[in-house]
């Protein structure tokens, strides 16, 4: 008897025009793991949703759930509680959410225990610091003892596995457990999960739209696509030689982390998931698939069939498919960008916004009381340079200031310290005329597509501002250029009248782009363009990036914690870590030794495999201010004088600069250049 | 926490000095002669000039607040120009009757409102939640005068139920202190439950969507659990603000409901002071008034801060 066995699974929500998951059948035996991947609304979640029973008593779910032998879809919600939390653990995605702010950790990791297994409280607290210290938590106790505010998110995720665990559950769900952690603490938490599984032989039902985790975690994978199951089989084989059209392509668009010529381009799939997808009137991936071949079986509904590798296919030409095909290469015409003067410089500049206040005792002519308000750096006097037509990726995890630095290029926020020039001259003495001229030249475009955009606007009014505010195009012509920016972006001319929450993802973000384009910039800060969308729309928004970039010669500040994203875009990258750049130089040679050891280990972070025998390092004592900024946290840590002295950035040869005590090996030579363009640097 | 304790202290200090200053301010701005009150319709220009002087009232503003006030500090409240009676007893025997009916009501509507707020949203969409929403909104919709007096007809004058004027100490016996409390604490709660009711419903609704609490569903905790622990715990922080400001509601309800139902406490004894133009006891009742307002304030922002662990437990745990 298998754990689970999930038959014709169907979700539908109330007042769905069409089903959330439709017809999935699978099998998650004891101690083993399944991975889920799909973009997001393919209906991955919903399977979680109707196995953990919260889709709301309206949603109609038919199928089996077969939870050891039992089926739980017909079994009323009182009768499941017990087993939820006590045989499924589950861990959601946001694990700054996911805690109870009101609860103190202990309580909320004891609660399970003492409710499904009446285990007596101080029993249940007991074994909830024992298990915190499982999951690799330095001080349990204190742990235990703090509110969630008081936790980091890598800390809180740790907390609630802990949660999950906590009545030794056959099986753990988990939704996007890693999603919203930086990657440095996500291969953190997967070597935990790994871990676990082997020590405690618990089944992995794993969803999540990154497939190099699946790869990594789960033995098997079921890839999902507006609603259906396409492919179902072995992790390795499938993400390694995909069968089904949207596999490959899925795959094929993940940005490999190497650095990529100027005129490359990342596979991508065209269109987007179909709203309603009607399985019944054919392929649902028909309008978007390379392999597209409406005249023949494509047009009849798919049915999963074993292919020749052995796992299940819904594609009935999957056996004589060849690979995802690759865009052709553009003309190679080398960096359109002259070396020389910079268009933007960065000089030392500094920010920094107050902490915590605190009240002191001073003296001034007799003993005041004053408040003191403690200052936290943001930026901590880094320097970077952007030429005319060069793209200089900046790349680090979340508070490292890197989204701060690129409001700082554009003036958004004042500065503490240091300067940025742009075409020479210094933002901070500029007249209001001449900023608005500057304000014209350089342009922004966010992260977050849903709030970037006024939702009371329509896609033309929206890109009609800019041109009215600069005065750049007559009242007249405004129609006919929006039109032109809309092409541009490659969205229809009609668009101009549809609102913002008509509009997918990917859509927004190019209506963004197309309003940071229409004042004629030079230059773009690009903050974290791509890390809201799915994977398969992120490499079109990327090409369109540098297609752009090709076409006006835009200089970009392209900011990322993705740094297979940045790389594919970037000539050249500077790693941030709280403040200070660790390591800059041309794009390929940041990507290969010598490295910073932050570098490496953002590096390995997305590694392919993951040992779970290795323990990540524990971090060091808090080190005091003046030293190096990454002391805390370094494998290689030297001693004293890595916490007592902040290493200065040391050319290593080829254009590269690190900041690092360790006495790293020069560049190496590049023998066989893997591209041929590869930017020349200053 | 001491250091925000404090400040707000100071704060609450700050503003019953300035609310010192209008109440004296604005008392003296009223068309009255307090010695042509205190003389009578007999008295002459001479003896209300004698009598100005002797009370100190032909000195300058400044110097004639800062006597007040200093006695005022030193617990002297003055005397009642209509009764010649000293001010503070009587004051302070109304404050406890007004304290007793302002208690009770708060109770009542803190834990009826936030019942019913718990109700409404666990039953959202259904009948519980419009029955509880359509009465919660009759009750803020019609002044406290009326709601008054229609309990008096229906209670009162009608049944016989409760006594519907008045009011009794425990030396009249338990019994009939509470029966005399029960029409006007009705009368306040029903203006009053609108506000907590709809606060604590929509607030639930933002938790009960909470990831944390579809957590605690995933874990199999009963409903029951799901909604008190991990619910309403976070569902309560804006109802503790909400109930500060109601408290500003309620005294202004409370001088209203004194005087219909005639019960003898700090609203009546300001109602009295306006009429008769007592200025001493004005200003008393005005700034005890005060001061009450400021300092339910104050405990709601403690309480506030207690109840809420972001507050209380500032520093992260490395």
């Amino acid at each position: 008897m298998s754990l689970l066995t999930i038959r014709n699974l169907s979700v539908r929500y109330p007042g769905a025009a069409t089903q959330a998951v439709r017809d999935a059948s699978f099998t998650l035996e004891a101690g083993g793991s399944l991975g889920i991947v799909g973009e997001s609304g393919s209906g991955k979640s919903s399977i979680a949703g109707a196995i953990l029973n919260f889709l709301g008593a309206d949603t109609r779910i038919d199928g089996q759930i077969l939870f050891e032998g039992t089926d739980l879809v017909p079994m009323p919600a009182r009768q499941r509680r017990p087993i939820l939390g006590r045989r499924i653990g589950s861990v959601f995605q946001d694990p700054f959410t996911a805690l109870n702010p009101a609860l103190r950790i202990g309580a909320q990791i004891a609660e399970p225990m003492i409710r499904h297994l009446r285990m007596p409280k101080p029993e249940a607290a007991a074994r909830a610091v024992a298990l915190l210290h499982d999951m690799g938590m330095q001080r349990p106790a204190e742990v235990a003892q703090a509110f969630p505010h008081q936790l980091s998110g890598g800390m809180k995720q740790r907390a609630l596995i802990a949660a999950a665990l906590a009545c030794d559950p056959p099986l753990l769900i988990l939704d996007e457990p890693t999603t919203a952690l930086d990657v440095t603490v996500e291969a953190q938490i997967l070597q935990l999960l790994a871990r676990l599984r082997e020590q405690k032989r618990i089944a992995l039902l794993f969803i999540s739209h990154n497939l190099g985790i699946v790869r990594k975690l789960c033995d098997n994978v079921a890839v999902m696509y507006a609603s259906q199951l396409v492919e179902l089989g072995d992790a390795r084989r499938v993400l390694d030689r995909p069968l089904h059209p949207y596999s490959k392509g899925l795959l094929a668009s993940r940005p490999p982390l190497e650095a990529a010529s100027r005129g490359s381009r990342l596979p991508s799939i065209p269109g987007q998931m179909p709203q309603y997808p009607a399985p019944e009137q054919g392929c649902v991936f028909l309008a978007r698939c390379a392999f597209a071949d409406p005249a023949s079986g494509c047009a009849t509904p798919q049915s999963l069939a074993t292919a020749e590798d052995g796992h299940a296919v819904r594609c009935w030409q999957a056996n004589r498919l060849g690979p995802w095909p690759r865009l052709r290469e553009m003309l190679s015409h080398g960096p359109t960008f002259t070396a020389g003067d910079a268009l933007l410089n960065i000089t030392d500049l500094r920010k920094s916004y107050a902490g915590g206040r605190s009240w002191q005792l001073g003296w001034k002519r007799g003993p005041v009381l004053r408040r003191r308000a403690a200052q936290v750096p943001a930026v901590n006097g880094i320097s970077l340079s952007v030429s005319p037509g060069e793209v200089l990726g900046l790349v680090g995890e979340s508070g490292c200031g890197k989204s701060t630095t690129g409001r700082l290029a554009l003036r958004l926020t004042e500065p503490s310290g240091g300067s940025v020039e742009f075409d020479g001259a210094d933002l901070a003495l500029m007249a209001p005329a001449t900023l608005q001229a500057f304000r014209r030249q350089a342009q922004i475009v966010f992260q977050n597509v849903g709030s970037s955009l006024n939702p009371r606007l329509s896609v033309g009014e929206a890109l009609e501002r800019p041109l009215a505010l600069f005065d750049l195009v007559p009242a007249e012509q405004r129609r006919a250029r929006v039109e032109e920016l809309l092409e541009m972006v490659r969205l229809p001319r009609d668009y101009r009248t549809r609102y913002p929450h008509q509009l997918s993802g990917g859509e927004r973000q190019r209506v963004a782009i197309a309003r940071a384009l229409a004042t004629e910039p030079r230059f773009v800060v690009c903050d974290e363009p791509v890390s809201a969308l799915d994977v398969s729309v992120q490499a079109a928004i990327v090409n369109l990036l540098a297609d752009l970039r090709d076409r006006f010669g835009l200089a970009y500040l392209f900011i990322s914690h993705d740094l297979a994203v940045v790389a594919q875009l970037s000539d050249r990258i500077a790693v941030m870590y709280r403040g200070t750049i660790c390591e800059t130089g041309p794009a390929a040679e940041v990507l290969r030794p010598p490295w910073h050891p932050y570098t490496r280990m953002l590096l390995d972070a997305v590694a392919e495999e993951i040992d779970p025998a290795v323990e990540p390092p524990a971090p060091q004592a808090a080190h005091g201010s003046g030293g190096c900024v990454f002391a805390a946290r370094c494998p290689h840590h030297l001693g004293a004088i890595c916490d007592r002295e902040a290493p200065p950035l040391k050319p290593m040869g080829g254009g590269l600069s690190i900041a690092c005590h360790l006495d790293l090996p020069p560049v190496a030579p590049v023998r066989n250049s893997t591209s041929p363009d590869a930017v020349t640097v200053r | 926490m001491a250091i925000y304790v404090l400040r707000r202290l100071g704060a609450v200090l700050a503003t019953l000095v300035v609310m010192s200053l209008l109440v004296f301010l604005s008392t003296h701005a009223l068309p009255s002669n307090t010695a042509a009150l205190i003389l009578g319709q007999y008295s002459t220009p001479e003896t209300r000039a004698a009598l100005e002087h002797k009370l100190g009232l032909d000195l300058p503003l400044t110097v004639q607040y800062w006597r007040w006030a200093s006695a005022l500090l030193q617990g002297d409240l003055g005397a009642s120009l209509v009764m010649e009676r000293p001010v503070a007893p009587m004051l302070w025997d109304a404050f406890g009757r007004s304290a007793l009916l302002a208690g009770c009501t708060m109770a009542v509507v803190s834990t009826v409102g936030v019942g019913m707020g718990i109700v409404a949203a666990v039953w959202r969409g259904r009948w519980p939640d419009h029955g509880i929403s359509m009465f919660a909104y009759a009750g803020i919709s019609v002044p406290e005068f009326y709601w008054g007096l229609v309990l008096i007809l229906v209670f009162g004058s009608t049944f016989h139920l409760f006594p519907t004027s008045g009011a009794a100490t425990l030396a009249d016996g338990f019994g009939t202190m509470v029966a005399h409390l029960v029409l006007p604490v009705v009368t306040l709660t029903l203006t009053l439950l609108a506000h907590v009711s709809r606060l604590t419903r929509s607030s639930m609704l933002e938790v009960l969507d909470s990831m944390y609490v579809r957590v605690a569903r995933a874990r199999g905790f009963p409903e029951r659990v799901v909604i008190l622990r991990h619910a309403l715990r976070n569902a309560l922080l804006p109802a503790i603000t909400i109930l500060a400001q109601d408290f500003g509601f309620l005294i202004g309800g409370i001088v209203a409901v004194e005087a219909i139902f005639a019960y003898p406490g700090l609203g009546r004894l300001l109602i009295f002071s306006l009429e008769r133009q007592d200025l001493p006891l004005m200003q008393a009742a005005i700034l005890v008034l005060t001061a009450v307002y400021c300092l339910a304030n104050l405990g709601a922002d403690l309480l506030y801060g207690v109840a809420n662990p972001r507050i209380r437990y500032a520093g992260a745990v490395e």
